[in-house]
């Protein structure tokens, strides 16, 4: 597949670009087709790309009243079958919840970029933060599946883009897509004509006659089949618990039963789902553990590291929900210890603690809108090498 | 037409007066035209004005056309003779009346001369909407009951015409009142030329000839009709508007029925009511018109109107 | 001969009747208001496959389950929201909205005034019953001063929304009042607003009987039927909009409707343009 946007044809594949724009042309590339937003520092750029790019590929654009209407109109145009997202930070992604719930709830595809700035409240909107990692796994109300995805660069932004369209279409899941102010806003070389090895996930579609077709009726792998409105299949969908026919129902072992269904849906389905990326954990002492812009910071730590004789090694949840917590166990097996720097209050690390105990998790946290040095990093886990 | 008219006297001693008018040298010959509004009223009784004119009587003519075209009773007096005094009938001073509606003729009976007043008229019913008295399919309306044979029965001489018929056969049925227009003038005893003149002058010309035969016909008719061919009381009744092609049919649906008294209180007939278990029934199904408040006003849509269709064997008259 | 047009309307035929009976109080309006849209619908010959209804949270947002159609229950306030992207999406569709008092005019009262400024093709559902049913009782944006609710235990002091004449002065393309008395004349509403191209804001106003009723004792539910558009209605609603009102009564009808171009078909155009425009 040819992912260059149209409006690079002819030009060099090797092109200067933010991590927004890339956003919004992987959401082309990944299918995206309804865009629904809200004018919010620092996700702007990407409703400003593809309100200009959208029609020309057939799409739709709209920029709705706020927060809470772009998210209810992604999710509507994705009730009729387009494969739709919104794009906030942090104050339109709490204004958004309700609504992220209500897809979670009634497994309604759909992509949610949050880019994160430094809060709480309005906080610091050109800042950089880290701090919305467990809102956007816990941020709405009751029990619900997520994915949630976190690229560390331009050009990951890309092809975490095509995949946040392809896990919500096969999973029928809003999924997040996670990054920092640093990674949205910074520009660099990126070359996009590539080619994918597998084609853009369709949703599955309900087939065999109307009348035999229950819509929350799900197979092995716990997805059922969607319908497309106009296809035959007059179907209800509803924010109240619901039984495999999509009526309500507060029935105990219906509710059981397609709850328990939901909340394993994505369980069911782990090989699919998670990612991430390992460097130099195999004889690592100290297990850096990190995501976007202090990922970056810390993958020249090891390397700082190395260069002092301390084995270090990186581990960079690509798939932040659900959390790759077997691989971080394999990639930490020989770790002495664990160091989770973020641009928080200390929010990864308490994930990271409650998979490997305690002991040896150490957080690294800034929360001043200020990144995280390599040194800083790297400093850090030596240390702790050495008091381990 | 225009011009002033010559006097009576002048015209006596220019042409021989038809013998059977002598009569009118001493009293007017009074003609009452009714019917409803929109139907030729006005037009057939200027005709006879007009003609009566030229024949050299002095007219009076009065009408009542207020409704005209809205479907309302109209009616005009002609009176022509020597002298006429007043412009109205008396009751019971009527020589001729020409009714294009059955009820409407019915109406002014009385104003026939009891021993020698003819009445002519066309069986056409035109039922006004307020004689719809009852909204129970098939019942009975507050419109004339009486057979033909009764209602010529009371008159002197009567004619009953289905002249809206011989119109619509001539592939015009606003004829219909110069049908009957022919029915007087073989009474009247004009000339028939002169009869056909007048109508020639006053019609629009693209209808002069459906109307002249519409003339033709009517007085053709009245003509055998005289001869005893056939006798008019021989005309058939004619139908009465019964609207019963339906029957209405109330499907209830109780476990829908969340007895909110809506459709009981608000059933313009009051035939609903809720049982004991207080769940909606047809109390009284005769009394049901079925106008289907209670299917539109049902929140919990438990009722249904039907109107079967009642085939004609089952007494359907139309 | 008989003229009996509804004859071949048989609500049960849009209806999911494995559903019923549905879950409104005995007398509650929002039934009837129904059975109007369904009946409109049935007259314009909509395919119920091509019909999409958006219903929010509430007594008015539950009636979508019955429509026998594509039907989604969404959350409380964002009917419009959720329809105005999937009309985008699906301009194929005919989608309807169905919201009350409270959905529409207080927590979504900022989506209904968007909708009828951009002004696409959507027919919104406004049922009016004048209070927060489902939660049992509280006072919305529309409950008559002075009445009695559970948030307004002496009477209610704040002023009430006119919905129509905000509707209308935020753009709508066709703004219209009924009362579900008038079942026929609701229907012809509902038609003539599920025709209008653009954005049809419908207000129906419906009779609350088991909870606002009982609360104030407005009587029965043919007592309450029969007072829809007399003494319900206070007349401060003269005094605060410039409407044409008429003594005790809200107007009903039509209350507005313009040819503002409708926003999908515009936006459609401008984006054939910009593909055509481009190489």
């Amino acid at each position: 597949m040819n992912a260059i946007d149209p409006a690079l044809a002819g030009r060099p594949a090797a092109t200067l670009m933010s991590g927004n724009q890339a956003c919004a042309l992987g959401a082309i590339a990944g299918g995206c087709r309804f865009f629904a937003g809200y004018p919010i520092t620092p996700s702007s750029e990407i409703a400003e790309r593809l309100a200009r790019s959208l029609p020309e590929v057939g799409g739709v654009f709209v920029q709705m009243e706020d927060e809470i209407a772009s998210m209810a109109a992604v999710i509507g145009a994705s009730m009729g079958g387009v494969k739709s997202m919104t794009a906030t930070s942090g104050p339109g992604f709490s204004l958004k919840q309700e609504n992220l719930g209500y897809a979670a709830g009634a497994e309604i595809p759909c992509v949610i970029v949050n880019v994160m700035r430094g809060g709480p409240s309005t906080g610091m909107p050109t800042r950089p933060a880290q701090a919305d990692i467990m809102q956007s796994r816990w941020g709405s109300h009751g029990d619900y599946p997520i994915i949630v995805l976190t690229p560390w660069s331009v050009r990951e932004i890309f092809d975490e883009t095509i995949r946040a369209f392809d896990l919500a279409e096969r999973f029928r899941t809003p999924v997040v897509l996670l990054y920092d102010q640093v990674v949205a806003q910074l520009s660099e070389t990126v070359v996009l004509d590539v080619v994918r090895d597998t084609a853009l996930v369709e949703r599955k579609w309900a087939s065999g006659p109307p009348a035999d077709y229950k819509p929350y009726a799900a197979g092995a792998d716990g997805i059922p089949p969607m319908v497309r409105p106009g296809a035959g299949y007059r179907t209800h969908t509803t924010g109240l618990t619901h039984s495999e026919n999509g009526f309500p129902t507060q029935n105990p072992e219906a509710v059981t039963r397609n709850l328990s269904r939901l909340f394993s849906k994505l369980d069911l389905n782990r090989e699919a789902i998670d990612a991430w990326h390992t460097l130099g954990c195999d004889d690592a002492e100290v297990v850096i553990v990190a995501i976007g812009i202090t990922a970056r910071a810390a993958s020249r730590a090891v390397e700082l590291c190395r260069a002092q004789g301390v084995r270090a090694g990186l581990f960079r949840p690509k798939t932040l929900w659900p959390f790759p917590e077997d691989a971080l166990r394999a990639a930490t097996a020989n770790a002495r210890a664990v160091l989770v720097p973020e641009l928080n209050a200390g929010q990864l690390s308490r994930e990271v603690q409650r998979i490997l105990g305690g002991a040896k998790v150490d957080g690294l946290f800034r929360f001043n809108g200020e990144p995280l040095l390599p040194s800083e990093i790297a400093a850090r886990a030596a240390a702790l090498v050495k008091g381990a | 037409m225009s011009g002033p008219s010559p006097t009576a006297s002048e015209l006596a001693k220019a042409m021989p007066a038809p013998s059977t008018l002598a009569a009118a040298e001493q009293q007017p010959v009074n003609v009452l035209v009714v019917g409803v509004g929109g139907q030729g009223v006005i037009m057939v009784s200027k005709l006879i004005a007009l003609l009566a004119q030229q024949q050299g009587f002095e007219v009076k003519q009065s009408e009542v056309h207020g409704m005209a075209k809205r479907g309302g009773a109209v009616f005009s007096h002609v009176r022509f003779g020597e002298r006429v005094w007043s412009p109205t009938i008396p009751l019971g001073e009527a020589d001729f009346l020409i009714a294009l509606e059955w009820a409407e003729g019915l109406r002014w009976l009385n104003y026939l001369k009891p021993d020698t007043g003819v009445f002519i008229c066309d069986t056409k019913q035109i039922v006004p909407p307020f004689s719809c008295r009852d909204r129970r399919p098939g019942a009975a309306l507050g419109y004339v009951r009486e057979t033909v044979d009764e209602v010529i029965a009371k008159v002197a001489e009567g004619y009953a015409i289905d002249a809206t018929h011989m119109a619509e056969q001539l592939g015009n049925d606003r004829v219909a009142n110069v049908v009957l227009l022919g029915a007087l003038s073989a009474a009247l005893k004009f000339p028939a030329s002169q009869w056909e003149e007048i109508i020639a002058d006053f019609v629009p010309k693209k209808t002069v000839g459906v109307n002249i035969e519409a003339l033709r016909q009517g007085r053709r008719w009245i003509e055998e009709a005289r001869k005893g061919l056939p006798h008019p009381s021989t005309v058939p009744t004619p139908a009465m508007p019964v609207h019963a092609d339906y029957r209405v049919r109330l499907e209830i649906t109780p476990e829908w029925c969340k007895s909110c008294d809506i459709c009981v209180k608000m059933c313009p007939e009051r035939c609903l009511r809720l049982n004991a278990e207080r769940i909606v029934e047809l109390a009284s199904p005769e009394k049901c018109t079925g106008c289907r408040m209670c299917e539109w006003l049902c929140p919990d849509f438990a009722l249904r109107v039907h109107l079967d269709p009642v085939r004609a064997t089952e007494g359907a008259v139309r | 001969m008989l003229v009996d047009q509804t004859a071949e309307f048989d609500v049960r035929d849009y209806l999911r009747k494995e559903m019923m009976p549905h879950f409104l109080c005995p007398g509650c309006g929002h039934g009837i208001a129904l059975r109007a849209l369904l009946w409109a619908i049935h007259d314009l010959g909509i395919d119920k496959d091509k019909l999409a209804v958006v219903s929010g949270i509430g007594c008015a947002g539950r009636l979508s389950a019955y429509i026998d159609a594509n039907t989604f229950h969404v959350t409380h306030g964002r009917p419009l929201a959720f329809a105005t992207g999937l009309a985008l999406a699906r301009p194929d569709l005919q989608v309807v909205v169905i919201s009350g008092d409270g959905d529409c005019l207080a927590i979504g009262g900022n989506h209904l005034i968007h909708a009828c400024r951009r002004n696409l093709n959507l027919t919104c559902l406004m049922l009016n019953n004048e209070v927060y049913g489902m939660t049992g009782g509280q006072v919305s944006p529309t409950t008559p001063e002075t009445l009695l609710t559970t948030t307004t235990p002496r009477g209610n002091t704040e002023p009430h929304f006119d919905a129509c004449a905000l509707a209308a002065a935020a753009g709508a393309g066709f703004v219209g009042r009924e009362v579900t008395r008038h079942v026929p004349k609701l229907k012809e509403l509902i038609r003539e607003g599920l025709s209008h191209p653009g954005f049809a804001f419908i207000e129906v106003l419906s009779d609350c009987t088991e909870i606002l009723g009982r609360k104030n004792d407005l009587g029965s539910s043919p007592e309450m039927m029969l007072r829809q558009k007399s003494e319900l209605r206070p007349t401060a609603y003269r005094d605060t909009v410039d409407m044409p009102f008429r003594p005790n009564h809200l107007p009903t009808g039509i209350l507005a409707r313009n040819d503002r171009p409708e926003y999908g078909t515009s936006y459609r155009r401008a984006a054939a343009a910009a593909r055509e425009a481009k190489p």
